[in-house]
């Protein structure tokens, strides 16, 4: 039986030079980082109500949602009311949308002299109204369009919104810190702020993506901005440990040299494992349902970015930062044992 | 690298059989599963947003409570102090703090002597246990009296246990409901109802308090002023109201409006019930709850009706006048009825909640979520679909990329990780959520680097002009190191958010450093075994590869 394999399309040593482009990357990702950071000021997050606090009602009608659903929902709660239908996933038996039908809380601007106390209760008093609103609506619903089914809902009150807020980003800063203690111990110290320097990067694209396209940023997304962390920091490992490898092996070679001989030598694994975590991706993004389909985006556009981000910021930071040589890194110390 | 012992090729493939012993029911029948052995019946627990149910997260209002124990604290010492003759003024909450002044300067001494007494140790069977208050004198004829941390950590926990008691009895009396009811945190309750559909009465066994209490109506509530402007001041947040006399509370009626004026102290509360049950007031017809006292409190009420006949006592729920009835006669069988504006339906309710004991704060609903069982399915169902979609590309591509050989291995090497994370999932009782699933089909992608790696290396090897087995142990044994750095990282992102993250998402950050674990194990290990075993069958000159 003759044997295919593509992967002998992928040459074994390419030559491509990566690093010459560094500038025109730096460049790049600077406007990238820049825009991101714009319209997290302008545009802001789309906060769903894990992190804004608030009610969602989704309502299964039996059918497609009826036509002016929306009008009639809109006039019967004051105001703010976000009112979508949601499409099944495929595989499912149901074949109509639902209707989602979220509350946000009003943040209500509050004197710099009442204290927090206060506010608090107003908040837990708001969150008692919205679930009465909540209730109150169900009915009506019920009323003009006959027996309906609920098929969730949720509620987050502003003090428990506030706090999966400060969770969510104490989890980001934790995982970019104990990954950096982690680098630092088993490379230089150059390998850690550049590995850092790129997550950071991935970080702000991927905020700046939902702020572009106002996808609604729920705790799966701190999730999935998590594993982002984790698989850029897969790639951006990979391609240390090749440099870390050659420059022992090429002791003259400048440091410019074995960069770019590094990220070649790793760049076959680096097409295929994005590929093959794409694909499933894809999988998970079309037939995985609403519930995942933001949390799937993000993680598309991380692999992506991570990706860029470990051939063309990781590692000319290691240039950037002026990693010295023959200290550590030559020394057969741990990983060394292995090359030798 | 490539030779493996008997008896570590042995452990490995039992490793692998135990993962598909284990992980197998999943895949069976419940009805089929049922012939299993024992062992076998053990299934992945499924997360409320996949089986449907509600999720709710309490919050215990400490502050009432705390409240309450300020007032016992000042009752206790003014009857400490008439008792023992001492004369003081004006003694007040204020600041969570009892402070009082003392109508003779020469008297202080005593009463800080009395105050003393009162403080106890917090817990008696411990020795050097901290005591219940910290009492202070104040200037040369006042005292403060302040409750310590201890205790305050103390009433916390009695309040939360007794609240998680209290609400198990009263949504699932009967005990045959899988829920979950746990403290959370400081003051929280976690509740956790599978497939839950009466949604509603749960949250009006959360809402109602069902505090009763028992009390004599005072005079004032006959002075029109007093009781105009009790009504006026009235602050339905915290239940104060200006009033006349000390000693004395208002309450509103039922409907909010009118109300009564009653002596504050009482000492027949819903602690005292033994059983309700609702029925039928035997001469209007109209529904009534009955009660029966325990034994103490029957005769408490003896003797409190006895004292009383002819006046007016007050029934109060939850801050609220039901009923205010004259006592025409002394009630010493400790059986008695409320009537009030009950419907058939409000009295067998409210019967149920007296039933199942008072809580001893509010509770407050700071989240809730509910996914019905329909829902929970289509997302069960979408996440099959996506894993197996998944698992079939990423398989043709490894199959094409690295041809029928090496492709298989990285192949088996991926489906014993699946088997291997289900089984997992399966012994360390973790709860599988939808953003789990989602865990799985991200590690089904990432999974098969590790293998991707060790063949770029043999690839690369095999260039370098390595003969095949030499190839295949080098890249083998250079991979390990920057295998085991990139998992780990992953790894600790993994961890991270499992102890910072919460609810569903922690199930997604087991998936997947269960997943990081089992994928080096697969990738390094197994696919390492099946690599010898291929090599050692066929001796080839040359790696397709």
């Amino acid at each position: 039986m003759r044997d295919i394999s593509l992967v002998k399309i992928l040459p074994v040593q390419p030559r491509v030079p990566f690093v010459k482009l560094r500038i025109v990357a730096a460049v790049l990702s600077a406007i990238a980082v820049i825009f991101s950071l714009f319209l997290f000021v302008t545009e802001g997050l789309n906060y769903g109500i894990d992190f804004s606090g608030g009610v969602v009602t989704v309502v299964d009608f039996g059918e497609a949602p009826p036509e002016g659903v929306q009008d009639f929902v809109q006039s019967r709660i004051d105001d703010g009311a976000i009112v979508q239908n949601i499409s099944q996933p495929a595989g499912s038996l149901i074949d109509h949308d639902y209707l989602r039908i979220g509350l946000p809380l009003q943040v209500e601007e509050v004197d710099a002299s009442e204290n927090a106390n206060a506010d608090e209760e107003n908040r837990q008093a708001q969150t008692d109204a919205q679930q009465v609103a909540q209730q109150a609506l169900i009915a009506a619903l019920e009323a003009e369009y006959g027996e309906v089914r609920i098929d969730a809902t949720e509620t987050v009150s502003g003090k428990v919104s506030g706090e999966l807020r400060r969770k969510g980003l104490l989890a980001v800063v934790l995982a970019l810190g104990f990954v950096l203690a982690y680098i630092w111990f088993r490379f230089e110290w150059q390998f850690g702020a550049g590995a850092v320097v790129a997550l950071l990067h991935d970080v702000i694209l991927t905020l700046g993506v939902f702020e572009l396209f106002q996808i609604e940023f729920n705790l799966a997304i701190i999730a999935a901005i998590l594993t982002i962390v984790g698989y850029s920091l897969n790639d951006t490992v990979i391609v240390y440990d090749r440099i870390r490898e050659n420059l022992r092996k090429f002791k003259k070679m400048p440091l410019i040299e074995v960069i770019n001989i590094s990220i070649n030598d790793t760049l076959s694994r680096t097409i295929l494992t994005s590929v093959t975590t794409l694909l499933a991706l894809l999988a998970l993004y079309i037939l995985g349902g609403p519930g995942l389909r933001g949390f799937s985006f993000a993680m598309i556009w991380g692999v992506i970015v991570g990706t860029y981000s470990s051939i063309f910021v990781a590692s000319p930071m290691l240039l950037l930062l002026n990693l010295k040589r023959g200290s550590r890194i030559d020394a057969p110390k741990d990983g060394a044992a292995q090359t030798a | 690298m490539l030779f493996f012992s008997r008896w570590k090729t042995i452990f490995i493939l039992g490793l692998v059989a135990l993962g598909i012993m284990f992980a197998a029911p999943n895949a069976i029948k419940p009805d089929t599963r049922a012939d299993l052995p024992s062992f076998m019946q053990k299934t992945i627990n499924l997360g409320l947003d996949l089986q449907g149910g509600a999720h709710m997260l309490l919050e215990v209002d400490l502050s009432s409570v705390l409240q309450q124990a300020l007032v016992n604290e000042r009752t206790g010492i003014l009857t400490e102090f008439r008792d023992a003759g001492l004369r003081a003024d004006n003694v007040r909450i204020t600041n969570g703090v009892v402070v009082g002044k003392m109508r003779r300067a020469e008297d202080q001494a005593a009463a800080l002597d009395v105050i003393r007494q009162l403080s106890v140790p917090v817990d008696p069977t411990q020795i050097g246990s901290p005591r219940t208050t910290i009492v202070n004198a104040v200037g040369n004829d006042g005292f403060s009296v302040e409750i310590t941390e201890a205790q305050i950590e103390f009433i916390r926990k009695r309040t939360i246990d007794q609240s998680i008691e209290v609400l198990r009895d009263r949504i699932d009396p009967s005990g045959t409901t899988e829920m979950t009811l746990v403290r959370e945190g400081d003051d929280r309750i976690l509740l956790q109802v599978p497939g839950a559909k009466n949604i509603d009465e749960i949250k009006e066994a959360i809402n109602k308090t069902a505090n009763l209490a028992f009390h004599l109506v005072h005079g004032d509530s006959n002075n029109e002023r007093a009781l105009r402007q009790a009504m006026e001041s009235y602050n339905p947040e915290n239940g104060e109201a200006r009033l006349a006399s000390i000693g004395t509370r208002y309450f509103p009626n039922e409907d909010g409006a009118g109300g009564l004026i009653v002596e504050e102290s009482t000492r027949i509360t819903g602690a005292c019930l033994e059983n309700s049950s609702p029925g039928v007031d035997p001469d209007q017809g109209n529904p009534i709850v009955n009660f029966k006292f325990n034994f103490r409190c029957s005769r408490l009420f003896g003797e409190m009706t006895a004292r009383n006949i002819g006046r007016p006592f007050a029934v109060v729920l939850d801050g609220e006048i039901i009923t205010a009835p004259n006592i025409r006669s002394a009630i010493t069988g400790g059986r008695g009825y409320i009537e009030g504006s009950f419907t058939p339906e409000s009295a067998s309710a409210l019967s149920r909640l007296l039933n199942a004991g008072a809580l001893p704060a509010k509770l407050l609903i700071v989240e809730e979520r509910t996914v019905s069982a329909e829902l929970g399915e289509a997302s069960i169902r979408a996440g099959q679909v996506a894993s197996i979609i998944g698992l079939i590309g990423v398989a043709l591509f490894m199959w094409l990329s690295y041809g029928i050989r090496f492709g298989t291995i990285a192949v088996l090497a991926l489906a014993t990780n699946i088997i291997l994370i289900a089984a997992a999932l399966t012994i360390l009782g973790a709860t599988l959520t939808l953003p789990g699933i989602a865990g799985i089909i991200l590690t089904i992608g990432m999974a098969v680097d590790a293998n991707v790696l060790i063949f770029e290396r043999i690839r690369e090897e095999t260039y370098n002009g390595r003969p095949p087995v030499n190839a295949i142990e080098t890249g083998y044994r250079l991979s390990l190191a920057p295998i085991l750095d990139a998992n780990i990282t992953t790894l600790i992102a993994a961890i991270t958010l499992y102890f910072v993250g919460s609810g569903p998402v922690r199930g997604f950050a087991v998936t997947l450093a269960i997943g990081i674990i089992t994928s080096v194990f697969t990738a390094v290990v197994f696919a390492r075994l099946l690599t010898a075993t291929w090599l050692r069958g066929t001796r080839p000159k040359t790696l397709p590869i």
